[in-house]
Formats: structure tokens, C-alpha cells, sequence
């Protein structure tokens, strides 16, 4: 019998004894800059990485660490390193392994800065990104190169939840000995585990459903642990000789962990995109309810799904969960607990009808965010995907008229009666329209 | 460094320090289907204190090429010539779990070669249960799983780790699958094999430390302070709350017990 704690168990444990000094049950938020060493030969030992410890907040926290160890426990990695904010992991994770001539494969259909990153910013330091449908298994394999470094994807897409095979792109990213990353923020390790399934390097925004509240901005990168970096010749500063700390070789010295041990001692280091110490805590105040609120969230989004493909004004709904979801065989297999809180719909009326349903809600909240304890809407084509061209949004499956609910906790009763107010006034709008 | 020995390809860490055969040479001997990343929080802490370290793969294992040696035995003779081709003349040995009983072994066999042993988390024999063995042989990732599971303390089964961020149950699991698919079931062949443990604790004067874990399933801590009392000048230091990796679960405390038997 396996003496390892469960899913739920570690969500509340994870990284976390109470020390021995205070006994403290919560996790001390530890709002310190900097660790007193115990003497010089303490002090390089820990800038060597001789030892484990805590030198500057920049590098690392014991707040923050526990939050890293309890993402670890739950995606079932070889480490965790958390930062400032989703943005921040995916930048410092593609700056880990990339350098300038280096090309990424990624999905056309991610979040807004997903794609900013990729395809405006990253090019100016010399790494490009072709970018591909995430359900084309055959165009991901076909799109990459000889410097291809990562395939990047996100398990279910913002806003147009598309869904990725994650074991068929892990098979391929397997052959090419290309590390898959994937963006989980909106699957959560409860949802889905991807690591299980072949991929490399998870991305999460613990800002959505881990923190769960909406009070604290964070991310994570999980070390899967399962990706050879001294296969080959291809990752040098990863499986070389590197500049710091007397030409260390992370992938001989750290094994599974390289990636983790070069993003903590470059990335953390030069970057500096670390998290504040409180919230880690807001954090993993939130983790420990990962569990109850997910749970929550699947069976509030199951029943606005019913409301809203019964209701008369609405003109489509989309949903991995739904059978008229191109994706829906996998999720099945592949999501047994759910497809995520999202839901995007569009209402008869067109943009304009959209606009005045957001604009008529009184319980949901009309704000830049997902995967909140409360239910959220917006309209991702005048706001989060305003910085994205007509034509990447197309691409990317977006339609003018869409608008994405995020659903949260509230009585169910709740949330389809303040709906319904919404639903009145579009309809006042779309029969002006229509007059 | 690389290393070809026997016309195989051996991994030895040295803790980011060239290796110097005049230093004071220790060497780092991994357990039953682990390697040299062990020694993570080792390997470096003592290269850059003064020591010539050297944390092999043996063969099957880690970044090591060939395949698994099939006796403690045949481990400890390896373990001879390989510190031949190196120009080492004598050094102290670090084992851990099987390590220890290749260490006991060779330091009862080449008396001279060793000068002192720390021993951790070892006994005299290590019997393996039939269950494992043939997990071992059948499914090896699911027999990783189970030593790994088995083999933390407490502390790490609640992912408290002194390494920011690390986790030590998929750490300890990928570990174990870089290996060549046979060496877990080769290493714990070898380990029910080995019967010479009394008989050669009975040889050693070299000094010798012994670091026990009280939470260690492995290898019960009760086995360790055998292994303490058979030999003559021998030292036992237990870690109330550590398990079997006691060198990853506990690296400060490990260390701190080194540093003291190294320098004494």
C-alpha cells in the first residue's frame, strides 16, 4: 500500500510542517527580504547551490516555497517554482530554454498575451513561433524544425476552449525530443494531471481557480521531471556547461530537476520574477479549497449550460462538455471530472445584444478575470483580445459577438435569475435591431 | 566526468570540482535503483570544502553506460578498479543503502585502500521481499513508485523539502526511471544475495559512522545499530524523523555528522 497522501490531503498539507519553534498550524507568511547567514561558509554555500536554503526573496521564499511544493505535489512534478504572475512563468520558462535562433510551435488559440508574447515580442530577441491549430495533431508535427525548443499549448484554450489531445501531442513532442509546455491555468491539477500524460513543463496562472478568490496575481512553472535534456546537443545551457556558478551542468548535477535548477538560478536570478511572499499565502489559502470549489464550479457549469442552451435569446453556446464541441470524444476521456468553468456564448443580436447583457447583470461581475469564487463575464473582443488583430482573432476562432462566463459559486438560483436580466435586456436590443 | 572503464562509460559527479587523486578522497555510493543524484546535496557540499569527490554511476545506472553488476561483491571490486584508473590510493567511503554493503565489502577485502566509512541507512543484509523482487522484474516503474513511497520519512511525504520548491516523491521516481529498466530488479537481487555483511563487519578497524534513520521501512533503524555494534570502531548517529533517503530528507544534519566524522 502506497503511504502517499491523496489529492485532497495534499491540497491542505503540502509543503507545509509546522516548525518547530512557534508550532505555527498556518503557513507563516514569511515578508522578509533577505535570510541572516549563519557565516561566510553558509552564505556561499547557498550562492553555490551546494545546499538548500533561502538567500533573497528574489530567489526564493519559504511562504512561497511551501506554495511551490504544494503545485509540485498536486501536478505530480520534481518541482515547482512560482512567480509574480502566469505571464511571468511562461516568459521566464521559454526564456530558460530559448535563446536567440530558437522557434517554438504553439497553438493559434490562446490567451491574448499567450499570443502577444509569441508572436510580437519574443521575435525581437530572435526566437520566432509558427503557430498552429491545437486539435491538428499531424500540422504541430508538420510545423516543426530542426530549432524547434518547445511546443506550447494551452489543455483548454482562452476564451475558445479549444482542447488539446494532450497524450497525441505529447507522442510527438516525444519523437522530435521537444519538451511539451502546456498552460493549465484552466484546468487545474484536478481537472487534469498533464504531466501523467507526457507533458514536460506546466503553466499555471495561480491568480484563476488555485487562488480561487481573486484578491492575489500569481503563476507557477511545475518541473514534470520527464524530459532528457542531455539526450542530445540541443539544450546547451540547460545540459552544458553554464556561465554561472564554475560552468555548472544543470542537467548533471540536478538530473530530472535541471530545468527547475536553471530557472531558480537564472531565471529568478537575472529576471527576477518573483512572487510577494503574501500572496503565496492568499494562495494557498485558496489551494486548500482547490478541491470543494472545483467540484463546485463543474456542477454550477453543468447546470448554466442546461440554462443556456434551452434559452430562446441565446444564439450559441460553446463548451468542451457540450456534444456539439469538436473535442468532445477526448474530454470525455481525457476530462472525466469536468472541462473547466468557462463557458463562452453568443446572443441573438449580435455584438451589441452582448454588450447590453453585460451591461444589465447585477450579480455578475464585468471585470478581466477568470476562475473566481464569483461569476464573471466579458467580452473578450473589445478587452482581453482587443490587442489581437481581426485576423488572429479569426484564426483563433473568435467571434465579435462572444461572451465568456466565468461561473462561480453562488446559488445556482442566483446566477441564472441575474442572467435572466441580462437575457431581457439583450432581447429589448436585438428587437430594436431588428425594428 | 566521463569516465570508460571496462570499455563502459561511467558517470562520476565530482561536485562541479575537478577531480584531484592527491585530495582527500571521498566517494559516494548510491543504493538500490538510485544514482548519483543521491548525492545532490553532497556531491557539491563537500567538493567546494576541500574534498575530491567522486559519486559514480555504477554501470545501469544514472548517466552510466552497460549494464547492472549482479553482486555486492562484483560492485566492490569495481569500485577497486575504478580507483586503480584514477591514481586514488586509498579513500573514505559514503554508502547509502546497498552502498553500504558494497562499502563494508570492500573495505573488508581491500583493507588498505579504505580509510574510514560512513554508513547510511545500511545493515548488514538487506533481504528483499519476494513481492518486490518481482515487481522489480515485471514492472519496475511501479516497484520505483513503492520504494520510493516507502522509502521517505514523513516530512517529505508532506513535500517539506530544505530545496526551495523540490519535491521528493516525483523526484525520487524520475531518479530511479533514468535508470537502465533491469537495475532496480539487478540491485535487489544483489542485495538478498549478499550474505558475507557479518563476516566482513567483523574485519573492518577502519573508523566508521553510522547515520540511521528511526522512520527508515527500508532498512530498520534496529539493523543499523547491528551493523554499528559488529564493528569495532564504530559510531551511531539516528535521525528521529528521517526515512530511508535520510541524505535528501535531512542534507544539513547529514552533512553537519559528516563534516565532523571527515574532520576528527
Amino acid at each position: 500500500m502506497s503511504d502517499d497522501y491523496k489529492f485532497d490531503t495534499l491540497s491542505l498539507h503540502a509543503g507545509h510542517v509546522p516548525d518547530a519553534q512557534h508550532g505555527s498550524r498556518a503557513v507563516p507568511i514569511h515578508q522578509t527580504t533577505s535570510y541572516v547567514f549563519r557565516d561566510t561558509d553558509h552564505a556561499a554555500a547557498l550562492y553555490n547551490m551546494e545546499l538548500g536554503g533561502h538567500l533573497y526573496t528574489r530567489i526564493s521564499n519559504p511562504t512561497v516555497a511551501v506554495l511551490e511544493q504544494r503545485v509540485a505535489a498536486l501536478d505530480g512534478g520534481v518541482a515547482a517554482t512560482a512567480t509574480a504572475s502566469g505571464m511571468a512563468a511562461l516568459t521566464t520558462a521559454v526564456m530558460t530554454i530559448c535563446s536567440s535562433g530558437d522557434h517554438i510551435v504553439a497553438s493559434s488559440r490562446m490567451y491574448g498575451a499567450n499570443i502577444n508574447l509569441l508572436e510580437n515580442t519574443l521575435p525581437r530577441f530572435g526566437i520566432t513561433t509558427s503557430f498552429v491549430a491545437p486539435d491538428d495533431v499531424d500540422a504541430i508535427r508538420d510545423a516543426i524544425q530542426p530549432n524547434t525548443k518547445i511546443i506550447f499549448g494551452e489543455v483548454i484554450g482562452n476564451p475558445g476552449l479549444d482542447v488539446m489531445d494532450v497524450e497525441a501531442v505529447a507522442a510527438v513532442a516525444r519523437d522530435a525530443h521537444v519538451p511539451l509546455m502546456l498552460d493549465c491555468t484552466f484546468n487545474t491539477p484536478w481537472l487534469l494531471k498533464p504531466v501523467s500524460l507526457g507533458a514536460n513543463i506546466l503553466i499555471h496562472s495561480l491568480t484563476k481557480w488555485m487562488g480561487g478568490h481573486g484578491v492575489a496575481i500569481g503563476g507557477a512553472v511545475v518541473d514534470g521531471g520527464n524530459f532528457d535534456w542531455g539526450k542530445d546537443d540541443r539544450f546547451p545551457t540547460i545540459a552544458g556547461p553554464h556561465y554561472a556558478m564554475n560552468e555548472i551542468n544543470f542537467h548533471e548535477e540536478f538530473g530530472p530537476a535541471a530545468f527547475t535548477a536553471k530557472f531558480r538560478a537564472e531565471g529568478m536570478y537575472n529576471f527576477g520574477p518573483s512572487m510577494s511572499p503574501t500572496n503565496a499565502f492568499h494562495i494557498l489559502q485558496g489551494i486548500e479549497t482547490l478541491p470543494l470549489r472545483m467540484q463546485r464550479h463543474m456542477d454550477n457549469t453543468a447546470a448554466m449550460l442546461t440554462f443556456l442552451t434551452e434559452h430562446d435569446q441565446v444564439a450559441w453556446v460553446k463548451h468542451p462538455t457540450l456534444p456539439t464541441h469538436p473535442s468532445h470524444e477526448l474530454v470525455q476521456r481525457m476530462l472525466p471530472r469536468g472541462a473547466g468553468s468557462i463557458i463562452v456564448f453568443g446572443l441573438k443580436g449580435g455584438r451589441a445584444a452582448g454588450q447590453a447583457f453585460i451591461e444589465a447583470v447585477q450579480l455578475s461581475s464585468h471585470l478581466a478575470n477568470v476562475g473566481d469564487a464569483k461569476t464573471l463575464v466579458i467580452h473578450p473582443a473589445s478587452t482581453t483580445h482587443s490587442h489581437i488583430s481581426a485576423e488572429a482573432m479569426r484564426e483563433g476562432g473568435l467571434s465579435d459577438d462572444m461572451i465568456r462566463l466565468s461561473v462561480g459559486l453562488e446559488d445556482i438560483a442566483d446566477i441564472t435569475a441575474d442572467f435572466e436580466l441580462g437575457m431581457r435586456a439583450a432581447a429589448r436590443v436585438a428587437a430594436q435591431a431588428a425594428e | 566526468m566521463k569516465h570508460e572503464q571496462d570499455g563502459v562509460s561511467i558517470h562520476i559527479a565530482t561536485g562541479g570540482v575537478d577531480f584531484d587523486p592527491q585530495g582527500q578522497v571521498l566517494v559516494f555510493l548510491h543504493g538500490s535503483g538510485q544514482n548519483h543524484l543521491t548525492w545532490v546535496l553532497q556531491s557539491r557540499f563537500f567538493a567546494h570544502r576541500g574534498y575530491a569527490v567522486l559519486a559514480p554511476d555504477f554501470p545501469g545506472h544514472g548517466l552510466s553506460g552497460g549494464t547492472p553488476l549482479t553482486s555486492i561483491e562484483a560492485h566492490a571490486d569495481w569500485l577497486i578498479a575504478l580507483l586503480d584508473q584514477l591514481g586514488v590510493g586509498s579513500a573514505t567511503l559514503v554508502g547509502h543503502s546497498q552502498g553500504v554493503l558494497v562499502a563494508i565489502e570492500a573495505a573488508s577485502r581491500y583493507a588498505g585502500r579504505i580509510d574510514a566509512l560512513a554508513l547510511i541507512a545500511g545493515a548488514l543484509a538487506i533481504p528483499v521481499n519476494d513481492m518486490l523482487v518481482e515487481t522489480a522484474l515485471a514492472k519496475p516503474a511501479k516497484a520505483a513508485r513503492m520504494m520510493t513511497s516507502w522509502g521517505h520519512g514523513p516530512a517529505a511525504h508532506k513535500f517539506d523539502n530544505t530545496l526551495p520548491g523540490h519535491a521528493f516523491l516525483g523526484f525520487g521516481r524520475r531518479v530511479m526511471e533514468m535508470n537502465d529498466q533491469a537495475a532496480l530488479h539487478a540491485d535487489l537481487v544483489a542485495c538478498n544475495s549478499y550474505v558475507r555483511g557479518k563476516d566482513a563487519a567483523a574485519s573492518i578497524s577502519q573508523p566508521t559512522l553510522c547515520l540511521l534513520a528511526a522512520k527508515d521501512k527500508m532498512t530498520p533503524a534496529k539493523f543499523g545499530h547491528k551493523m554499528a555494534e559488529s564493528i569495532a570502531d564504530a559510531t551511531a548517529v539516528t535521525f528521529e524523523d528521517a526515512g530511508h533517503f535520510l541524505p535528501a530528507e535531512f542534507p544539513v544534519e547529514v552533512n553537519n555528522a559528516l563534516s565532523g566524522f571527515l574532520s576528527r
